[in-house]
């Protein structure tokens, strides 16, 4: 059990979860049901798509912080073009293209000009902030056609059109993660300059990572415009940061290199489990972020502790055996 | 003329307009241990790294296996049968071992498994391909290094100071299996500052200076001196022990260990006098860094007694240990010792911050540090000069400026001529003399038997943890080695 713990922070953080559910449970029968399931997963997602898409830009050691603001520019790009009467494919193509256009100037200002991931995307923030108001002249987006709208309603078995992409979304990245080239993203961040030494596309690699960021942003701005069925110019406005301490929460490290999609998928449905929760237990909404922040702190600092403990545990254990004339001495041995 | 597996033909480098190679010819012929020697500076690294399309040559060409290397690139070198073995591995801590050596092959890792074990197993070293690469001692770094040069099939491997961070044992083991690859018809190319280990394996030797070839001959050909002299002009020899010291068995014991014990050693006693340098040795593993650590304050004492100038004495920070006189110098310099991208006298005042005034007054303090450039022999432009941009050699000048200007009354250097030449290596050797004689004890933790008995007053050696022993001023390397490997076995016994 405490190996288990020790090896992945998901661990916990999976536990935290289930005993946050089960509490709740208790407190209000009815909770724990296939239907609130289906409604945490639906008011997940945006959450969870900005996460996945940001978490290979933390892989390589970078940062994105621009995911609500594309995530806006996309849904704003989706809302004109159908209402101008272009076809949904092709509004939903321009809408992804945009925010493909928008990560690969976020990777082409990395990778390529090499700017700090931090300054070029608080630029980029602002930038396409801006874009989007400009493009809508400050007004709301409002009237959206029904089949976009039923893209993000519960359809079959309580998932969405939306809710189905993004599971094969989660598939698809973990798939790749644990291939060949999905490596590369972990050990560019691990080590940028022992990457380059072994002759990976390091600034390649870092660009696409960012193009992944964008197109998994747009497929949010569709997400939130086809639930909620308009696009206010807020639309996103922070939820980058949710989005990165929910990747933090679920054990992706912002020094690159570390996390697994299964730490990403449950970090962000413990966050979204926490608002429902509240609604369940008729706390009024506005307490949210006080209680979001304050359960962000206890698992991480559960988590950091456990881990010091797992660590000097280990460390006496290894000195230990060196006393004996253990493993230490072991290559030397072997060698002569 | 023999096939030449990589060549360089009037290669030339410039950073910023400052020429660094200037026209070099080089070539690896197959089946043959090419020696690269130079002073720090001198461009060697620069020359490899051109050889491995890591950094693009400003003007010349690059051949391997007669092929011109195009485009520049470590991908496109690696393809044509060249690896360079870095000095410091370069290593995915958060990766396994098996990760570590097959990222950037075209098949997936699992695919490989068997082969990287057999070449351990070749290699005969113990390395399990599964643990977390963060886990691994240095030597078992530069092993996955190695590992991977040889998984990819290289025909010409560079060994850039593979031995810096090795037992003698490990070293031996590196050696056997260099000579290995060289009879199957590979090619390798052999860095290192230690002229004894370059003469024990290679066939041709090729001294840079200042950029340019100055030597290039058959080993066999070479005398020691005619090397020395090619690399730096004025230094024949490693300066002689400088006479027979006076005793210090009369003078009093500055700092007593009794019976400490902590992570990784047991049972350690001894004491340094004043004004004595103290040899404190070993293989890698030994616990001497370990021993080190816990006196000033990094790691936790288990048990024992410290006495300094008959007082007791705990540090529970480097900082207090300062404060109280005792400065530590740590092994790896780039991680704990040096602030690389800080100006030259920032560094140097860099444990003396807390006796500084309210608002700093850098007039003093580069004043501070002209004192020691001169005392020292640091090569630099000025004292505002990043330190990252300095040689090896002034690197580790400057971390002896800084430990000084502490004022120590007990200093406590680790391994403090790792990956410096020659001439840089006179110059500390002299430095810790004078500052014997001015009266500061010194303990000299190397694992470079040959650097132990030219300074120590006095020899203490560990293996495993425990004290192996203690010898008087002029012991021979043998007798130290035996302590430091005998009672391995009887350990294991």
């Amino acid at each position: 059990m405490l190996e288990w713990i020790a090896r992945d922070r998901v661990a916990t953080l999976f536990m935290v979860t289930v005993g946050v559910i089960l509490a709740v449970g208790a407190a209000s029968p009815g909770f724990l049901s296939l239907g609130t399931a289906s409604i945490v997963w639906s008011n997940g997602l945006v959450l969870m798509l900005v996460a996945l898409g940001i978490f290979p830009v933390i892989l390589t050691r970078n940062i994105d912080v621009s995911g609500g603001s594309v995530l806006g520019l996309s849904a704003v790009t989706l809302g004109l073009s159908v209402n101008a009467g272009f076809a949904m494919p092709i509004a939903i193509a321009m809408a992804m293209g945009a925010g493909i256009a928008a990560g690969a100037l976020n990777g082409f200002l990395v990778a390529v000009l090499g700017a700090p991931s931090i300054v070029a995307t608080l630029g980029t923030l602002g930038l396409f902030r801006g874009a989007m108001l400009i493009a809508t002249g400050g007004e709301w987006i409002e009237g959206l056609p029904e089949n976009l709208k039923a893209l993000g309603a519960r359809s079959f078995a309580g998932l969405s059109v939306m809710g189905v992409v993004t599971a094969s979304i989660i598939i698809l990245l973990w798939v790749f993660l644990r291939s060949r080239r999905g490596r590369w993203f972990m050990v560019v961040g691990d080590n940028r300059e022992a990457a380059r030494h072994l002759g990976l596309p390091v600034k390649r690699i870092e660009f696409l990572a960012f193009v992944w960021a964008g197109a998994a942003a747009s497929v949010a701005g569709i997400t939130f415009a086809s639930q909620i069925g308009f696009v206010p110019n807020q639309a996103g406005t922070g939820i980058e940061l949710r989005a990165i301490a929910a990747l933090v929460l679920g054990g992706v490290s912002l020094l690159g290199g570390v996390g697994s999609v299964a730490g990403v998928v449950i970090g962000v449905i413990f966050f979204t489990s926490i608002d429902t929760s509240l609604v369940f237990l008729k706390i009024p909404a506005y307490w949210n972020d006080l209680i979001g922040g304050a359960m962000l702190l206890t698992v991480l600092l559960i988590d950091g502790r456990l881990r010091i403990a797992l660590e000097a545990r280990d460390r006496a254990a290894r000195y230990r055996r060196g006393e004996q004339g253990g493993p230490d001495l072991k290559n030397a041995e072997d060698a002569a | 003329m023999e096939f030449s597996l990589a060549e360089l033909n009037a290669v030339s480098k410039s950073y910023a307009n400052t020429p660094v190679i200037k026209g070099v010819d080089f070539s690896v012929r197959a089946g043959e241990i090419h020696a690269l020697l130079g002073g720090n500076g001198a461009g060697k690294s620069t020359l490899m790294k051109i050889l491995a399309g890591l950094v693009p040559a400003s003007g010349g060409q690059v051949r391997i296996g007669g092929q011109p290397l195009s485009p520049a690139t470590p991908a496109q070198a690696q393809a044509m049968g060249l690896y360079l073995v870095p000095q410091e591995a370069h290593i995915f801590p958060n990766q396994s071992v098996l990760e570590n050596v097959c990222v950037g092959l075209p098949k997936s890792a699992a695919e490989y498994r068997t082969r990287i074990t057999d070449l351990i197993a070749q290699l005969g070293v113990s390395l399990s391909v599964d643990v977390k690469a963060a886990t691994l001692e240095i030597a078992d770094r530069q092993i996955v290094e190695i590992l991977r040069g040889l998984v990819r099939d290289a025909k010409v491997l560079i060994l850039d100071e593979p031995t810096s961070a090795l037992t003698p044992v490990e070293v031996d083991t590196l050696f056997t299996r260099m000579r290995g690859l060289r009879n199957s018809g590979h090619g390798l190319v052999f860095i290192s500052h230690k002229l004894h280990e370059l003469r024990a394996v290679s066939d041709r030797i090729t001294v840079l200076r200042d950029g340019y070839v100055v030597h290039s001959a058959d080993m066999a050909d070479s005398a020691d001196a005619d090397i020395l002299s090619a690399m730096s002009p004025g230094v024949t020899t490693l300066s002689a022990r400088a006479g027979d010291k006076q005793g210090h068995a009369d003078k009093a014991a500055v700092l007593t260990l009794q019976n400490m014990s902590g992570e990784g050693f047991v049972d350690i006693s001894f004491d340094v006098k004043q004004g004595e340098v103290l040899g404190l040795t070993g293989v890698v593993g030994a616990g001497r860094t370990e021993l080190a650590e816990t006196l000033v304050g990094l790691r936790p004492r288990a048990a024992g007694n410290v006495t300094l100038d008959s007082v007791s004495f705990r540090a529970k920070s480097p900082f207090e240990a300062i404060k109280k006189g005792v400065v530590h110098l740590s092994e790896d310099r780039q991680q704990y010792g040096l602030f690389l991208e800080a100006p030259l006298f920032w560094n140097t005042s860099s444990l003396v911050y807390d006796r500084l005034p309210f608002f700093l007054r850098t007039r003093y303090e580069r004043k501070r540090f002209d004192t020691y450039r001169t005392a020292l022999g640091i090569k630099c432009e000025s004292p505002d000069q990043h330190v990252g941009s300095l040689s090896g050699g002034n690197q580790q000048k400057v971390l002896l400026s800084k430990c000084l200007a502490a004022e120590p009354k007990v200093l406590i250097l680790d391994e403090p001529t790792r990956g410096v030449d020659v001439g840089a290596r006179n110059d500390i050797y002299s430095i810790i003399e004078q500052l014997a004689e001015n009266g500061t004890s010194v303990i000299l933790i190397s694992s470079d038997f040959d650097e132990v008995v030219r300074l120590s007053d006095r020899i203490v050696v560990m293996a495993g943890g425990h004290l192996a022993g203690e010898l008087p001023s002029g012991a021979s390397t043998d007798e130290i080695a035996q302590l430091a490997f005998e009672a391995e076995e009887t350990a294991h016994a």
